[in-house]
């Protein structure tokens, strides 16, 4: 404690005492060499170099620049005693920036506080690094401060600062950080139940699911289900409501980070974050009178409105939200007022019907003239994003009129902007040319040059527009005080166009000429160089007043100004030549139109405003971008599936050599090489980074699963810890699936997650029809139902992902075994009706062949009642009488599909005993059907699915 | 991001500075730039304020455009200033402010200015229980307290340890000796109370 320091005590009361500056500064520099001596001279035990640094630190905060005492904080750090240990590390954090050559120095000591068994001391060091941390100090010790985080006997309050840690490092040096390897351990922290915790974990998880956004997506489930706990169910402790409002700093933070992502397709995510979001605008209905009160609530509030306008502008909630805007737009409370506007800019820019913003134009308008700047600027933003081309006359009009009144700070803001809405929703060119005169000579000293290159571009890319320009300049100009912006436009438009007005009374040459020239001499050299210019294009349309022109380029052919004279020689010479010399004329020819090109002006705002940190998907008013399009950063739909194709199984290459040495039997089509849906488990480096898992493998993984896939229950996955099991029923196009999942440990899984990757989401719609709870106690069981839904053929099963915290965290990820024959509902055909359907589907390629090999039972005989099993299984009915071979089977089904419609689907199977080959013919009014009922039957039929004594275990 | 936390008195006397982001010119400019911005404000005005001028002094990382806002508050003869980036939520930095301000009452029985000039290190160190690196660490005042005193008691064991016969003159938190002790005040009651700004 400072105080304990008698020395640093009267330091202190010394300078309080101090009646002016000089005096202070001179007990300062006297006590500075004191010390600085001291340093020097050495010696120093650990209480004195604690004192004199403190004495440093306290003149640090003063404002006072210091430049001792660096290494003896150094040293400080690595004392054994708390009170000089916290000392060094405030001198560290305070007195040295990141590139400091003394932090190399600290590295070591640094490292052996995190490794402490002492927690007070891990946390000194995390503090020093998320404050100072630079890019060596990352490669060092990321791992480090990962361990920490991650570690179970981690204290809450180390892990909490060892994730904001984490996060300054990740965005020193991203490179060192595996953030993809380990998003899934650190979004199971999200399920803490500390919330201190998940706060600060919430923060990292903001920074890296921006970079990383498909390794992180589960964070967006688990952001729904916490706010559902806070908001909806009140599920926190007491300690973390503030004033009444729980812990709002996190609700603001998850809110946010649902507005990295685009929005969930998911309908029970969609449905509680509906119903979230409602709660949040219903509780503002009760204002209260408590002033923190009402501010978390209203923090929540405004980013609450935000994500509802991320996830849908049309929809009743942001009916709600514009209601609540207008009635905070004219709050008493300017904090409010302020938000507001900031808010209802952000509407603006992402809606397409802006009538509701409309209503509260003159509110809006009014809000310009608001005391208080702030509110100021954020109005102009909101008129910025609010215009459109039915009320652009009437907010330009506005915005100019208060641009003469403007603060200084905004004018240049407000020149670029109106300059852009003027140009973007001008309805009239007539208007456009009278706006931007006048805002030139309201605010030229604030007009870049960009504002006036682009009227001289619009003009010249205008036919009608040019002659009216050239009068209303004309007019600007002849104002005794013009400003140089307008001189520049003014000399290039009359150079170009002055001939086209030169016969109308009062636009005569001459006068041009005198108007003109007259600002010249108020004007810098290169306004000057334009005017030359100016004059020899009048040369060539006026020869009226060549006189006066060839006079001012003599006298122009002496300045000292390099260009300026070099041109006026130039011209000079130009001018003097024959009358019937036609160089002049060429020289002179009209300005071509320009090629058409995006404003600079945006390309101006834009980069004013380049956000860093905040990648939200939507672009603010102020981004300039004033396309009411969605989100830019929108993303392609995840998968570009093809990572499997090019797996060529072995099944496939068996069947083929098999087929090729027998050419009895009649092989119309090679067999297509088999892909058994095994092959997904693929190289998942890149899979990882789309965040799709990688699955288990298990020697029962894939028996589990091609089991499943004939009969409706059963086990799919288990393991020492966990066991899934599976129920299913399906009726036409839709099913569901029963997934219970058991604890067989004696101890709790902690944030215990469920979750579907579903590679085909147009073709097929998976989801939980609740968000599993976090905490899976132990021998217990849950049950999660999956709704599913075939809207057109599929290949891919959706894949199950369970997560937990056992010790470390761990995945399952496991297919689910959907598959579209799972939609096949058997028909009773008689054989007429079979064969002429046979006939009429035909050959390929709506028909799917192959041969492959077959066991026989123990008795040597085909597995008759196996087969049949797994054809009916698969749904199809077995017709009877049809096959004059008995062991032979056919069978018939209809594929229901929601947007297809219905697909019929005919099988023939012909095992052949001797061979111990079978051959299946699939035909279907679908290739994709046959082909894919082909595979699927194929598998459990042929030899190698022939499973042992463990397979009668799990029936 | 938090770019930097200021406590200056109303005029313009800087009690507390921490910077998260490395500034590029004197702290003293920079202040008194904040100070200029800040107290020229009427108490009605809002707690927001844009900043573009600040923008030269505390440079973002990767160069230029980051949109700066400095949210503050005060209270009595302290303004305490936030200076932070656009992935912040005001109203959450304005909360933020007055957790602050309760931690700083809680440790210290009644805050007053002196505090923060003779204990300016345990300023900082309850500060580095709230905002690490820039960011929100932890927001409830319980938990803001107790690892503050679990670190004036280590701190306290450690300097009994080292002087033996200073009779446990450790220094508690907010035990402050008598002597320099004035009545300068404004007291926690009025700080946290209803409507203060």
């Amino acid at each position: 404690m400072a105080t304990n320091m008698r020395g640093l005590t009267q330091f202190i009361a010394d300078i309080r005492g101090a009646r002016v500056r000089e005096l202070e500064e001179k007990r300062i520099n006297k006590e500075m060499a004191n010390i600085r001596k001291r340093f020097k001279d050495g010696n120093l035990d650990g209480y004195q170099k604690k004192k004199y640094v403190a004495k440093v630190i306290f003149t640090y905060i003063l404002g006072y620049k210091v430049d001792i005492g660096h290494m003896e904080a150094v040293n400080l750090i690595s004392s054994s005693k708390y009170s000089e240990k916290q000392i060094g590390y405030l001198a560290v954090t305070l007195l040295m920036h990141e590139n400091s050559d003394f932090l190399r120095l600290v590295v070591n000591s640094i490292r052996k506080d995190l490794n402490d068994n002492n927690e007070i001391h891990n946390c000194l060091a995390l503090h020093a690094i998320a404050n100072v941390g630079s890019q060596e100090m990352a490669e060092a010790l990321a791992e480090d401060v990962h361990r920490l985080l991650i570690s179970p006997t981690s204290e809450n309050f180390v892990r909490k600062k060892a994730a904001l840690t984490l996060l300054r490092l990740y965005r020193k040096h991203p490179d060192v950080i595996p953030a993809q390897e380990w998003a899934l351990r650190i979004v199971s922290i999200m399920d803490d139940p500390d919330l201190g915790v998940v706060l600060c974990v919430t923060s990292l998880i903001l920074a890296l699911a921006q970079d990383h956004p498909d390794a992180y997506a589960i964070c967006y489930q688990k952001a729904v289900d916490r706010l559902n706990r806070l908001v909806v169910e009140h599920e926190y402790p007491a300690t973390y409501s503030y004033y009444k409002v729980p812990i709002p700093w996190l609700q603001v933070k998850l809110l946010r980070l649902l507005q990295y992502y685009p929005p969930s397709d998911d309908p029970t995510l969609q449905v509680m974050l509906q119903e979230v979001l409602q709660t949040i605008m219903n509780n503002c209905n009760e204002p209260s009178r408590n002033v923190q009160h009402n501010n978390a609530q209203h923090a929540v509030l405004f980013e609450a409105i935000n994500l509802a306008i991320h996830l849908d502008t049309n929809s009743p909630l942001v009916n709600t939200a514009a209601v609540l805007l207008a009635r905070f737009i004219s709050s008493k409370e300017t904090n409010v007022r302020y938000l507001g506007l900031d808010t209802m800019a952000h509407l603006a820019a992402r809606t397409d019907n802006l009538e509701a913003i409309k209503r509260h134009q003159g509110t809006i308008i009014l809000s310009l003239r608001d005391k208080d700047i702030s509110v100021r600027r954020r109005a102009l933003d909101l008129l910025y994003s609010m215009c459109d081309v039915d009320n652009s006359e009437l907010i330009v009009g506005e915005l100019l009129r208060y641009l003469k009144v403007a603060d200084y700070g905004l004018r240049e803001e407000m020149v670029l902007k109106i300059a852009i809405l003027t140009e973007k929703y001008a309805s009239t060119y007539k208007w456009y040319v009278d706006t931007i005169l006048e805002l030139l000579s309201a605010a030229g000293d604030h007009v870049g040059e960009e504002v006036w290159y682009r009227v001289v571009q619009i003009v010249t890319n205008t036919d009608d527009l040019q002659a009216y320009a050239a009068k209303v300049v004309f007019e600007y100009l002849k104002s005794p005080s013009s400003h140089e912006s307008l001189v520049k436009v003014g000399g290039y438009i009359l150079g170009e166009y002055g001939h086209l007005i030169a016969n109308e009374p009062g636009y005569s040459p001459i006068e041009q000429f005198q108007v003109l020239h007259s600002k010249s001499q108020f004007c810098m050299a290169p306004t000057r160089a334009l005017l030359l210019s100016t004059y020899i294009k009048w040369v060539n349309v006026f020869p009226e007043i060549k006189p006066q022109l060839v006079n001012v380029f003599e006298r122009y052919r002496h300045v000292l100004d390099v260009d300026l004279q070099q041109r006026a020689c130039e011209f000079y010479a130009l001018s003097l030549r024959p009358e019937d010399d036609e160089l002049l004329q060429n020289v002179c020819e009209e300005i071509p139109p320009f090629p058409p090109r995006e404003s600079a002006l945006l390309n101006r705002l834009n980069k004013k405003h380049a956000d860093s940190e905040d990648k939200r998907l939507w672009a603010q008013g102020t981004n300039g971008s004033l396309e009411r399009q969605p989100s830019k950063l929108m993303r392609k739909p995840t998968l570009a599936a093809d990572t499997n194709g090019q797996r060529s199984d072995s099944n496939g290459n068996i069947s083929q050599d098999i087929a090729s040495s027998l050419a009895g039997l009649d092989l119309t089509s090679s067999p297509v090489a088999m892909q058994s849906p095994s092959s997904l488990s693929d190289p998942s480096a890149t899979l990882a980074a789309k965040g799709i898992p990688r699955l288990t493998a298990g020697p029962n993984v894939d028996r589990w699963f091609d089991k499943l896939l004939y009969t409706p229950d059963g086990v799919l996955y288990e393991d020492v810890q966990i066991q899934i099991g599976i129920k299913s029923r399906y009726q036409g196009p839709v099913g569901q699936v029963a997934v219970y999942i058991g604890n067989k440990m004696s101890a709790p899984l902690t944030s215990f997650t469920t979750t579907l990757h579903n590679e085909e989401g147009e073709a097929l719609s998976a989801s939980f029809v609740k968000i599993a709870p976090s905490t899976l106690a132990p021998k217990t069981q849950i049950q999660q139902i999956v709704q599913v839904e075939c809207k057109k053929v599929f290949r891919r099963p959706p894949i199950l992902v369970v997560s937990f915290l056992a010790g470390a965290h761990q995945a399952i990820a496991v297919r689910l075994p959907i598959v579209i024959t799972k939609f096949l509902e058997g028909v009773k055909l008689g054989p007429s009706d079979f064969f002429e359907r046979w006939k009429l589907i035909g050959g390929p390629p709506r028909e799917a062949q192959s041969i492959f090999p077959i066991s026989l039972d123990a008795t040597g005989h085909i597995d008759l009642v196996k087969q049949r099993q797994v054809v009916s299984g698969h749904g199809f009915q077995i017709l009877e009488g049809i096959d004059p071979n008995p062991s032979n089977i056919v069978g018939a089904g209809i594929v229901h599909t929601a947007v297809e419609g219905k697909v019929g689907c005919l099988l023939r199977l012909e095992p052949n005993r001797e061979a111990k080959l079978s051959r299946i013919t699939l035909r279907s009014t679908s290739e994709e059907v046959a082909s894919e009922a082909q595979k699927l039957l194929q598998k459990p039929l042929g030899a190698d699915a022939n499973g042992g004594p463990a397979e009668k275990r799990t029936l | 991001m938090i770019h930097a936390v200021l406590i200056f008195n109303t005029s313009g006397v800087p009690r507390l500075t921490k910077f998260y982001s490395p500034i590029e010119q004197s702290t003293q400019t920079l202040i008194e730039k904040i100070y200029s911005l800040v107290s020229s404000r009427q108490a009605e005005l809002c707690n927001f304020l844009d900043a573009p001028e600040l923008e030269p002094y505390l440079k973002p990382k990767d160069g230029d455009g980051e949109k700066l806002r400095v949210v503050y508050r005060n209270y009595a003869t302290l303004y305490f200033v936030f200076v932070v980036d656009v992935a912040e939520s005001e109203l959450g930095i304005l909360d933020l402010i007055q957790v602050f301000v309760e931690s700083l009452d809680n440790a210290f029985e009644n805050v007053c200015e002196l505090d923060l000039v003779f204990h300016f290190d345990e300023a900082h160190h309850i500060l580095s229980e709230i905002i690490q690196g820039g960011l929100v660490l932890e927001t409830n005042v319980n938990e803001i307290d107790r690892a503050v005193q679990e670190a004036a008691r280590v701190r306290k064991e450690s300097f009994a340890s080292a002087n033996p016969l200073s009779l446990g003159g450790g220094g508690a938190v907010g035990s402050r000796s008598a002597g320099l002790q004035t009545p300068l005040g404004w007291l926690a009651g009025r700080l946290t109370g209803v409507g203060a700004r």
